[in-house]
């Protein structure tokens, strides 16, 4: 009997060590090559690898990994890295279904209530995952991404920790971040789109920054340039979602909301203030609009 | 130790009563009825109320199990052995190319010997000569190559009618061709695929098109086909969203940044793809949105639908959804028992009714569209809860026209009930009905009963 609880065992940790896991290169970018039995190759998406494999990355490439097709991750620092290492990327979360809907239906249940219109901000999605380096100059994470399409007195702003008169504003084209297509300097915290709007093309991204004259800002937001006719169809969408009997001020109020949480700040503005304007008597729609004026800047 | 497991078996034993004493009672199954002949004679109104009522236009694309995949993580890679990354497909991203540059792109695809090629283009007549040309020499000498065409089908599904709509280049091909649309409105949730649809042509002849994702999985392994368990009609399982498929890039391809064995004996899917979530063309509403109520922003490219279809095909993932007399079966059993429940604590504890109900309502809410997201996640079984749901929040007030009702026939035609007018009282009418409800004057507090009297009496 313990002959072969002994060999059980002994199956057992021979099979957990031979198991291997399995790489596939997804995708990646800049100069990435592969480092197989000794030979060293270009990277091609979608190679399969095995984790004796190694990964070799220069400077401002990246390359995107998936693990036994469950477990994704990216490696962006230029570098030699051995596969094998990467077994603690290959785990999979073992939360269930289940248990996520206990945590759900509690969270929901113990979070605060409120209502869209006096809150909207907590009913926003516009608010990114991310937060980067500290420096002088604090921008609006609602201002991380930026979709515009017309509205030219919207201006883009942020806030200065430390006491300046002038601020350099930058933009760049998405392909090329080291040159910027615009640059200026301006004495407020906050610059009108219409600044700079003929600059740019519809249908591009671009990324802008501020930061006091003289200082360096890496930190990058996206503002989305879109055509006339893509947001139209966006705006037709969402008419369509109102229901039949909705009152010109109401539609307009609901487009407002849902177009600050699809990041059209200078849209919602425009609607924000229709439904003010089209029912003044509406404290909601006029408290709405001087929460958002006070939120981005707009005087 | 002992001690302890006595206490919680006699409390399990007290729950278990309040349950169930009440269950075998005519006016426990009565009650139950008269719940689903408010339910059936509602939905009977001619007039649409449905105008009226925003909350119910919003929810008209509302299903519970898309709360899964929004807030619970399904769909999420490697959450299950089906949203794991699909080997099968491969998405080329065809951008913004034009016919000219398709072309290049389906030819380079093939160059790589993929299974079968799909190109998610609807392209319905002539451009510019040279690029058509170079298109229809391509569609030509791609066998394999499935291209995309439209139907439209008639307002009555029974009456086999529609409009096919064959694509420009598909005269050069052997006719493999899928129609890439689905019969849904334009902004409603895509759950629907149908595989094939006959037409009518005239009283004698029908003739049988093919969907998109059909023809493909039919160049790549008809077997898989015949496991289909209808031609006509399959709810979508979405195991997988755009990155658990493998995207290329054209340039990539182009370039030939592109391992052969990413598209070798594959079916490669050409069509557009965008990831940011702000860019909706072609994208289309999903159970996958991350938002489950209330849809605003389309969440995946048509492609992508297309991808999660022949995925669930060649895995047989299909989802079973349970027939409408198992919906309405399980309806009575939740509605019967929480009207035993309901009617004890009605007649028994009524100064505690209100507040027992409104929490035995919530929790058996959270329970139940738990059972049916467990079903659906664990066997891939469609279950529809809302029709418990419904009976559960209705049985509270059928109980008091119950009530009337019963006390009315009582009188009227000496009907037995446990609600009739005296019983209210202190309870020594009680033991004159043979329910064995003995224990009543015991359990039934004095300011409750002389309430329930009052309002007896009225």
């Amino acid at each position: 009997m313990k002959k072969l609880t002994f060999l059980i065992l002994a199956s057992c940790f021979t099979i957990a060590a031979v198991a291997q896991n399995n790489f596939l290169l997804y995708s990646f970018k800049g100069n990435v090559s592969v480092v197989e039995n000794n030979v060293e190759t270009k990277a091609k998406v979608g190679k399969p690898l095995n984790s004796n494999a190694t990964i070799k990355l220069t400077a401002g490439a990246a390359a995107t990994l998936i693990c036994n097709e469950a477990a994704m991750f990216t490696l962006t620092k230029p570098g030699t890295y051995a596969l094998k290492n990467f077994g603690d990327s290959c785990k999979v979360s073992s939360n269930s279904v289940s248990s996520n809907y206990v945590k759900y239906v509690w969270a929901q249940m113990t979070k605060s209530s409120g209502a869209p219109g006096s809150n909207r901000k907590a009913y926003m999605n516009n608010v990114g995952a991310v937060t980067r380096s500290i420096n002088n100059i604090w921008v609006d994470p609602r201002l991380d991404t930026v979709n515009f399409s017309s509205g030219d007195s919207f201006p883009l702003s942020w806030k200065s920790y430390a006491e300046a008169k002038n601020f350099e504003f930058f933009l760049y084209s998405s392909d090329n971040i080291s040159q910027p297509i615009f640059k200026t300097t301006v004495s407020k915290l906050k610059i009108p789109i219409a600044d700079f709007i003929n600059k740019l093309k519809p249908g591009n991204s671009y990324f802008w920054t501020a930061a006091i004259k003289g200082e360096e800002n890496e930190e990058l937001k996206i503002f989305n340039y879109v055509s006339k006719e893509a947001f139209a169809q966006i705006e037709k969408e969402m008419k369509d979602q109102g229901a039949a009997f909705e009152a010109p001020a109401e539609q307009a109020y609901r487009l407002a909301f849902m177009l600050e949480d699809a990041h059209y700040l200078a849209e919602a503005y425009q609607y924000y203030t229709k439904a003010a304007t089209l029912d003044p008597a509406n404290a909601l729609y006029r408290a709405t609009l001087m929460s958002f004026k006070k939120d981005y800047e707009i005087k | 130790m002992k001690k302890a497991v006595k206490k919680f078996g006699s409390g399990a034993k007290k729950v278990s009563k309040h349950l169930t004493k009440y269950l075998y009672e005519r006016d426990t199954i009565f009650s139950t009825l008269w719940v689903f002949i408010f339910i059936v004679a509602l939905s009977q109104i001619p007039i649409n109320f449905y105008f009226l009522n925003p909350l119910k236009l919003a929810m008209k694309d509302f299903d519970f199990n898309d709360l899964a995949y929004s807030k619970l993580g399904k769909g999420k890679l490697g959450s299950s052995e089906d949203s794991k990354f699909d080997k099968n497909i491969v998405i080329v991203n065809i951008a913004d190319l034009d016919r000219e540059g398709l072309a290049m792109l389906i030819d380079k695809t093939a160059s790589y010997n993929p299974k079968a090629i799909g190109l998610d283009v609807w392209m319905e007549d002539a451009r510019e000569p040279h690029k058509d040309s170079l298109m229809r020499e391509v569609v030509r000498r791609t066998p394999n190559l499935v291209l995309a065409s439209r139907f439209k089908p008639s307002t009555d599904p029974e009456r086999d009618e529609g409009d096919y709509h064959s694509n420009y280049f598909k005269d050069s091909t052997a006719g493999t061709e899928g129609y890439v649309n689905f019969f849904n409105e334009d902004i409603a949730t895509i759950r629907i695929w149908n595989p094939t649809t006959k037409v009518k042509i005239d009283s004698v002849t029908k003739i049988r098109y093919p969907s998109f994702a059909y023809s493909l999985i039919k160049l790549f392994d008809s077997t898989a086909l015949e496991h289909l368990p209808s031609k006509k009609k399959e709810i979508i399982n979405y195991t997988r969203r755009t990155l658990q498929y493998q995207i290329v890039e054209p340039d990539a391809l182009f370039t030939d940044n592109v391992d052969s064995a990413a598209i070798r004996g594959k079916i490669a899917l050409l069509g557009y793809i965008n990831i940011d979530p702000n860019n909706i063309d072609d994208k289309k509403f999903t159970p996958m949105n991350e938002k489950f109520y209330g849809k605003a922003v389309p969440d995946m490219n048509g492609i992508v639908v297309h991808a999660n279809i022949i995925s669930m095909v060649l895995a047989k993932n299909y989802i079973k959804k349970l027939p409408l007399w198992v919906v309405w079966l399980v309806a009575i059993f939740i509605g019967w028992l929480h009207m035993s429940f309901f009617i004890r604590y009605y007649l028994e504890n009524h100064i505690w009714f209100h507040l027992v109900a409104k929490i035995a309502q919530l929790a058996s809410a959270i329970f139940f569209t738990y059972v049916g997201i467990y079903l659906f996640d664990r066997y891939r079984i469609k279950l529809d809860m809302k029709l418990s749901l419904i009976v559960i929040v209705m049985a509270v007030d059928v109980i008091y026209f119950y009530e009337a009702w019963a006390v009315w026939m009582h009188r009227k035609f000496g009907y037995q009930t446990v609600f009739k007018p005296h019983h209210h009282g202190h309870g020594d009418e009680h033991g004159g009905h043979d329910s064995g409800h003995e224990k009543h004057d015991e359990e039934v507090p004095e300011e409750g009963a002389t309430k329930k009297e009052e309002e007896s009496s009225h």
